[in-house]
């Protein structure tokens, strides 16, 4: 243990030599110092300081890795926010104040997740009616008609629909065993999907599908019909290439970008030009060329991160999703209640569907369906549904960790 | 939940899947932009390029015995002063706007130094050049390419001179050509702007026996055959410019006989040829550093007809000039082909940040095979169809090709040659067509003896 919190602070250690020199890059860029810059790095340094340890203090069995690969990822994401803008910056710092509200509160929420069952409609029918209000209210980015507008403030209903999602997917796969009582759920998930791809956010619909996919398979272990499922939703991608020109547009562009790059493959031309000229160890923190590059600021950040820091810093940043992961579904593994376990195992998959889904669009692994870069990338919506997620797995390892206290004081041993 | 052990291999399970995932993400991205990324950089396209067009001042692009070719004078891009020297080279140099695909667009990572290193960086910044480009030198001759040019006479076509050993370009022109000082001004002439040299995908006609006779001569299969001057094959008729009577594969080969090679391609089996005109490079996308060479193609299909088409070079198949010179070089170099490579060096602040090493496209036949088809096509030269291809003094190999194409309705030939001059000093291969002028033998041989002794003189 106190090994593992050595290096846990090692860790810790390092992100802060990466913040300071990056705003203190940041503040001397145009010529003169820029003394607001390098505050600014410091008080992100501060926070991520005052943040692990009063959550430390708090909750004494939090998972530390989990934290500090989600500081980490924030924290890169903020250093090139700023440098895109000094705007996006702060207001991403304001969203990430938020967000970690959000995260205490639902790690104090998911001690009484036991009591998450009798919401159970309530949670659908507020899905069902964030999916849809888009339809009726939204407003159209990027040909997706995935966001709404309350006066100055907008927001994307389906980020938040996804966390609601897991929580719907936990009850019903923790308490449902014959077939035919899952088929509420395969209606609401069908539902869901059918709204995300009428709105035309594709990114969100197919994260929505496959997450269910994979928690359908791991909690009820029926292959053949997780196969099934595979298949349909082959057969409906299939079917949308050859019913939707806009869907026929993006797999044509994956194929070859470059045969339509001043209007359908500008995005993924821009984004593939900048990770190659940032090579290997990239061009330095603010002498790249961003300002080309479509939703550089959101979907597409992670060609900034390729072109300033280089593909090692783009594979890192790759790393610290997996570290995510693999943190994730051991905590899973050790949850006390199968309900909890679902609920982690769900987040985990959700993040780690989402990442790999935009960096493979945007490296063109896989054709480019619109998601945000968990932690990252821009947006409170988008930080507001990580942090709750990341709230539910650290509220879970908190669980775990008292009720292993908890058994060793029974057996009369001494608590750790 | 039923099995909580068996929800916990599943979670395990997953946990693999997604690892994998991540593991595909960092592999792709890295192989990606290590294997493409200089092609997705030197595009016209890319802003940080024009940036540096607007910024930088361009580093001068010299020929291979050093004669400037283009340079940034007072922020003005000024290119070759002598007009035929412009024109020749137009292709291989290209134009500042992007609109033609030469060196200007392939090596702007260098020309404007946007390859430096935070060293470089540093000590430019230190000297007060930090706006100035590289220096790059290539390994095209001027005075080559301008022989060639004059001597093509304005007949559209192209010519591409390459070091089989080397892969160095020695000459690569294209007709029609254009003028890079007037690019930006003027709407050049028709097609100008197309390097016919790496972009023309014409049929080979029959250049394609090389690698017909290739398969042929590795599964040892020699036909007994009598040419009576045509045959219907699978319902399709091919003819022979005359009766060539009973041939071996070597003098079918020397005489270019239709027919033979028809029998032969259908002996043979599409699935055969096929992958072994893949193995010559027919169909590869080649993802060259120094240009953007166009796929040549060729296919077959189910039926015999077609496949005896194939074999002569016609039916779907189609190759670039470029492709066509590697093809005869990697004859002459015992069945591997070489790379082609057009950049030479590159000079920054005076010493050279550029190291060339010959690079091998593939091995495309066996070494055996190679000295086999050598001895044809010195056969083509001594006796054949390519006797207007001899050189004096140098011992030239060849394959003539008349390839039949329909413009307009009327059916016309492009007069193909490839070949390479057995020299130690001057490892040359060579690829001449010029399009619809007629026989191989008639245009494109000769031509290609005069390019020859210009070459070794």
């Amino acid at each position: 243990m106190t090994l593992r919190h050595k290096s846990a602070a090692a860790i810790l250690f390092f992100q802060m030599l990466f913040i300071l020199p990056a705003f203190a890059l940041l503040s001397l860029r145009d010529g003169a110092f820029e003394p607001l810059t390098l505050i600014a790095g410091a008080v992100l340094v501060l926070f991520n300081l005052l943040q692990y340890n009063l959550l430390r203090t708090a909750f004494r069995h939090i998972d530390r890795f989990s934290l500090l690969a989600a500081q980490f990822l924030w924290s890169l994401g903020l250093v090139v926010l700023y440098r895109l803008s000094p705007d996006y910056g702060l207001k991403q710092f304001a969203f990430l104040l938020v967000g970690t509200l959000a995260m205490v509160v639902a790690m104090l929420l998911i001690r009484k997740s036991r009591d998450f069952g009798r919401w159970n409609w309530v949670f659908m029918a507020l899905t069902l009616l964030l999916l849809a209000s888009t339809l009726v209210l939204g407003r159209s980015t990027y040909g997706a008609r995935n966001w709404i507008r309350i006066g100055s403030f907008s927001f994307q209903p389906s980020e938040l629909a996804k966390v609601l999602f897991v929580i719907v997917s936990a009850y019903f796969l923790s308490t449902r065993h014959r077939l035919l009582s899952f088929i509420p759920y395969l209606a609401f998930t069908a539902v869901c999907v059918l709204l995300l791809v009428a709105e035309k956010d594709l990114g969100a619909g197919l994260l929505i599908a496959l997450g269910f996919l994979v928690m359908f398979f791991a909690a009820t272990g029926r292959v053949l019909l997780t196969g099934v499922g595979l298949g349909v939703l082959g057969a409906g991608a299939w079917g949308s290439y050859h019913l939707f020109a806009h869907v026929r547009t993006r797999v044509e562009v994956w194929q070859d970008p470059w045969s339509s790059y001043q209007d359908q493959g500008y995005q993924i031309v821009q984004g593939l030009m900048a990770l190659a000229s940032g090579g290997l160890l990239g061009v330095g923190l603010g002498r790249g060329m961003p300002g080309a590059i479509p939703a550089r600021h959101t979907d597409y950040i992670f060609t900034v991160i390729g072109e300033e820091f280089g593909i090692i810093v783009g594979i890192l940043t790759i790393a610290f999703y997996l570290v995510f992961i693999v943190r994730g579904i051991l905590i899973a593994l050790h949850a006390r209640s199968v309900y909890d376990a679902i609920l982690v195992f769900g987040c985990t998959a959700m993040l780690s569907l989402q990442s790999f889904i935009i960096i493979g669009g945007v490296i063109k692994l896989i054709p480019l369906t619109g998601v945000t870069m968990p932690f990252v990338s821009y947006g409170g919506t988008s930080i507001l549904a990580s942090m709750i997620q990341l709230g539910i797995i650290e509220g879970v390892a908190e669980k775990n960790g008292r009720a292993d206290e908890e058994e060793v004081e029974l057996m009369g041993g001494e608590s750790l | 939940m039923k099995d909580v052990k068996k929800f916990r291999r599943n979670m395990r399970i997953s946990l693999g899947l997604f690892v994998a995932l991540f593991v595909m993400l960092i592999v792709y991205l890295g192989y990606s932009v290590v294997t493409y990324g200089e092609k997705w950089f030197a595009t016209p396209y890319n802003p940080r390029v024009q940036r540096a067009v607007e910024n930088v001042s361009a580093g001068d692009i010299l020929d291979r015995s050093g004669v400037k070719l283009a340079w940034t004078q007072d922020g003005k891009r000024s290119y070759s002063g002598d007009k035929t020297t412009r024109l020749a080279m137009s292709h291989v140099v290209g134009d500042i706007y992007g609109k033609s695909v030469g060196a200007e667009t392939i090596f702007a990572k260098y020309l404007y130094g946007l390859d430096k290193d935070l060293l470089a960086r540093f000590q430019d910044a230190r000297r007060g050049r930090e706006d100035e480009g590289n220096d790059i030198t290539l390994t095209a001759d001027s005075a080559l390419s301008q022989y060639i040019y004059k001597n093509m006479n304005g007949k559209k076509g192209a010519v591409v001179v390459l070091n089989y050993k080397t892969g160095e370009v020695l000459a690569s022109v294209s007709l029609p050509a254009f003028d890079p000082n007037t690019v930006g001004t003027k709407e050049p002439a028709d097609t100008a702007l197309v390097d016919r040299a790496v972009m023309g995908r014409y049929p080979p006609g029959s250049i394609m026996k090389i690698v017909t006779a290739a398969a042929a001569i590795e599964d040892d299969v020699d036909l007994k055959y009598t040419c009576t001057g045509s045959e219907i094959i699978a319902g399709q008729k091919v003819t022979c410019v005359h009766a060539h009577g009973e041939l071996t594969l070597k003098e079918a080969f020397a005489h270019s006989c239709n027919t033979y090679f028809a029998n032969l391609a259908v002996k043979l089996g599409g699935q055969r040829l096929k992958e072994k005109a893949e193995a010559f490079g027919f169909n590869d996308k080649f993802n060259f550093q120094d240009m953007s060479l166009y796929a040549s193609n060729f296919e077959v299909s189910a039926e015999d007809g077609d496949v005896a088409w194939a074999g002569i070079g016609q039916y779907n198949d189609l190759i670039t000039p470029m492709h066509a010179a590697m093809l005869a070089g990697a004859v002459a170099n015992d069945g591997v082909m070489m790379q082609p490579r057009l950049l030479r060096d590159v000079a920054l602040g005076g010493y050279s940040a550029y190291n060339f090493t010959p690079r091998q496209y593939r091995r495309v036949m066996s070494a055996s095979t190679a000295r086999v088809l050598r001895e044809y096509m010195r056969e083509v030269v001594k006796s054949g169809t390519g006797t207007s291809a001899a050189v004096k003094g140098a011992t030239m190999y060849g394959k003539t090709g008349t390839a039949e194409f329909v413009e307009k309705g009327e059916t016309k030939n492009h007069s193909w040659f490839v070949g390479f001059i057995d020299d130690d000093d001057h490892p040359y291969a060579i690829s001449v067509i010029f399009e619809g002028a007629g026989f191989g033998s008639r245009y494109a041989a000769p031509m290609a003896a005069k390019v020859m002794k210009r070459a070794i003189s």
